[in-house]
């Protein structure tokens, strides 16, 4: 099977997992204190209603009235500062919801903002990232220089740590910063500014949302503006160190399969059929998962036809255990998916079945 | 100023500006709405407090047992399912946030868990996307060889308007599906579809969070998943089309300058030179070293165009035609060989249309990162000049 295939089916089993092992844990830690919580948080209720004399229809009124409020308790979202705030959660994909369009016009006009706003940011902070990249490589080199070190060229590896170190950096210096200004515990903060940072944005930790922030405190505003666009642009140059390179990996290989095709019909008019080998001999083993070096010229997973038998024996079998495991991996998934929901659709005894099938069918 | 710089920098000032631009609308539009709701819950509260005999204080820790009800309300969010929708926000980085970790320890794997999640699910989906993106173009060349077209390449345009309709109908259909399931108008529903799809996530809409549906309705959850899942594939695909390419374009013209300079620096003699380029091109090489002359001198006349070209937008789907017409008279040699040279390509029988990496020029002049052909892009300035347009 073609090496994009495989990569893409075995990332989608690695995403499935991991969100089943995820969701896994996150019930283990979350489900108990949820319950608990609850139980307490109606008890209040219940004795509150009780002590008021609220009827039904009051009480549900009250509770609408409250969660309509809520994000007017941290003051004017919509004046320009809150404006630009929102317009910053929207073009970042951040995201909060602690101020969100309540007319359908703007609704409207935040879904056109978003469509050419979010393209033009992940390009922009893309851009800047490689700049900023370019100038530690640079900063590097010379350090590297004058500290008289034998090898000047700076390595990936050492890309790799600057980088990781500065977003580390990064969310301390913010997490200090937000602990101060925000009172939360140096924790919360930190878990603030991972989490905007991600552009997850839950919103249940935003800045800016203590009485009239928004208005009167211009310059703490302004640093909050900034540090969320530096903070993304050293988050976005990390991830174009790292990830970017894995994003293109399947159109790479498309375009190399495309060059191989056109250049072996090109061979088999003039060159022999001993260049050629030597060429497969000099194929290097590519993984699935990393992307080419720079001037290796082909390397494919299957072997191109009219190559030797032997070569595609060993693929074949290669391909074989890679389907098994696959398909162990699937089972796996379905069986814990079973036990996690708690239902029970027959599979086991249904593999169990036709494992018993295929048995007697192969002594027969 | 080296083209990058000058590009980021160009980026820099149009999102702040488009920032700013955003700002003044959105409070136009909302500012005064703002206002008005604020003072009608106001006085509904205090009649309310009236009517009660409320004070403030007790007002207050009312207020507070509700917010804190109510992601409670929604039912129970951290079941099986319910932890299964929070690790899908997560890992998409949508982020609703109507359930949010409570416990530090759960914070602490959340952190973890975004961290090798994020990537992983980026990377899935661009390779998702682009298989989508294959298997279309190949439905649509069946499709235009089926109605007899005269030409059966599937050019860029064809795809993007594919992809953009598949978008649209994506959006659609869940806003029906939505609007239907969680009792919200179409507009609504369309907006929530959307700015979950954009992994934006605001949380005023979400999805499962009527009458405990996560524990009662498993098929209506199930969708929800699915729907979620194949609606980032979908978009994902349209931006693997669209936007992937300019997400790498200063690492690309950075890789270009610095195999120029080391071309440039080392100076090989003309046969050196035809040594550098692959069997494939081995033909084109004779043609080629004479260029290599007539590219130096050239070279200062292309650099303004290229700087231009660039910083602007991006003029792949330009036609060669245009291009042609704008610079009729700088470079006709380049022009005719480079004629010879696509006509060498597409007489191929597996030459990839253009369509295929969204540029006029052939993809091996497209892709700088499969460097065999770089030399041959180098002593040819006008195919540079073509390739960068195409990026």
């Amino acid at each position: 099977m073609k090496k994009q295939n495989v990569r893409t089916l075995s990332l989608i089993l690695c995403m499935f997992s991991y969100l089943l092992v995820g969701a896994a844990v996150f019930d283990a830690l979350e489900s108990e204190t949820e319950s608990s919580r609850r139980r307490i948080l109606e008890l209040k209720r219940n004795e509150m209603k009780k002590k008021y004399r609220f009827s039904e229809h009051d009480y549900r009124e009250i509770e609408r009235v409250v969660l309509q409020a809520e994000p007017h308790r941290a003051g004017r979202q919509w004046k320009f500062a809150g404006s630009f705030y929102f317009a910053i959660t929207v073009i970042t994909t951040i995201g909060y919801g602690h101020a969100a369009p309540g007319t359908d016009a703007g609704k409207v006009f935040c879904m056109f903002y978003a469509v050419l706003g979010i393209p033009l940011t992940l390009v922009m902070f893309q851009s800047l990232g490689e700049r900023m990249n370019t100038f530690v490589r640079y900063l590097l080199h010379k350090v590297k220089q004058c500290l008289g070190c034998r090898r000047t060229e700076v390595s990936m590896e050492n890309m790799v740590l600057v980088g990781f170190l500065s977003c580390i950096g990064t969310l301390c210096v913010g997490a200090a910063a937000f602990s101060h200004f925000e009172g939360w515990s140096f924790f919360h903060a930190y878990y603030y500014c991972f989490i905007t940072l991600t552009t997850i944005g839950f919103g249940d930790f935003v800045a800016l949302q203590k009485k009239e922030d928004l208005q009167e405190k211009t310059p703490y505003v302004a640093f909050s503006f900034m540090y969320i666009l530096v903070g993304l642009t050293v988050i976005g140059a990390f991830l174009n160190l790292v990830v970017l390179r894995f994003l293109t990996m399947n159109t790479e290989d498309e375009r190399r399969d495309a060059q191989e095709r056109a250049s072996l019909k090109r061979d088999r008019g003039f060159l022999s059929r001993g260049l050629r080998r030597e060429r497969n001999r000099s194929r290097s083993h590519s993984t699935l998962f990393l992307p080419m070096e720079e001037g290796t010229s082909c390397t494919n997973l299957i072997a191109s036809p009219a190559e030797d038998p032997e070569r595609q024996r060993r693929t074949g079998a290669r391909e074989g255990n890679m389907w098994r495991v696959m398909l162990f991996f699937v089972m796996v998934i379905y069986l814990f998916t079973e036990s996690q929901l708690k239902i029970n659709t027959g599979s086991i005894y249904m593999i169990c079945t036709s494992r018993e099938c295929f048995e007697m069918w192969r002594l027969k | 100023m080296k083209r990058q710089n000058a590009r980021t920098l160009a980026l820099i000032i149009s999102i702040l500006t488009y920032l700013v631009v955003g700002a003044a609308v959105f409070e136009t539009l909302e500012s005064k709405q703002e206002k008005s709701h604020k003072r009608r819950l106001d006085a509904r509260k205090h009649e309310l407090m009236r009517k009660y005999n409320l004070t403030k204080g007790n007002f207050e820790e009312l207020e507070h047992v509700v917010l804190q009800l109510k992601p409670h309300k929604a039912g129970v969010q951290w079941k099986f399912a319910g932890s299964f929708y929070f690790a899908i926000t997560v890992i998409t980085t949508i982020g609703y946030g109507h359930a949010a970790p409570s416990t530090d320890s759960g914070k602490v794997f959340c952190m973890f868990y975004a961290l090798l999640g994020i990537p992983l699910t980026l990377v899935m989906f661009q390779s998702l996307g682009e298989r989508i993106n294959t298997f279309v173009r190949y439905l649509l060349h069946q499709a235009k060889k089926c109605l007899a077209m005269r030409h059966t390449e599937v050019s860029m345009a064809n795809m993007v308007t594919v992809g953009f309709f598949s978008c649209m109908s994506t959006l659609c259909v869940g806003a029906v599906a939505f609007s239907h399931c969680e009792g919200w108008s179409f507009l609504h529903a369309f907006y929530f579809c959307f700015i979950t799809l954009t992994t934006i996530g605001f949380g005023d809409y979400v999805a499962l969070q009527r009458d405990d549906a996560l524990q009662n309705d498993p098929r209506y959850v199930a969708f929800c998943f699915v729907y979620i899942l194949t609606g980032l594939t979908v978009i994902g695909a349209f931006l693997n089309l669209v936007v992937l390419r300019f997400l790498t374009m200063n690492t690309e013209d950075e890789r270009r300058d610095a195999k120029q300079r080391a071309l440039m620096s080392v100076g090989k003699p003309r046969g050196e030179v035809a040594r550098l380029l692959p069997f494939s091109a081995s033909t084109s090489s004779t043609p080629v070293a004479d260029e290599s002359a007539k590219a130096r001198d050239l070279k200062g006349a292309y650099t303004e165009v290229l700087h231009f070209q660039t910083i602007c937008s991006c003029l792949w789907y330009r036609s060669k035609e245009k291009l042609q017409g704008s610079i009729p008279t700088m470079i006709p040699q380049e022009l005719t060989f480079s004629d010879a040279y696509m006509q060498q390509n597409s007489n191929c029988p597996h030459y990839m249309e253009p369509g295929s990496t969204g540029c006029v020029c052939s993809p091996r002049q497209c892709s700088s990162i499969s460097s065999i052909t770089s030399g041959l892009h180098i002593l040819s300035p006008f195919r540079m000049c073509k390739r960068r347009s195409s990026v």
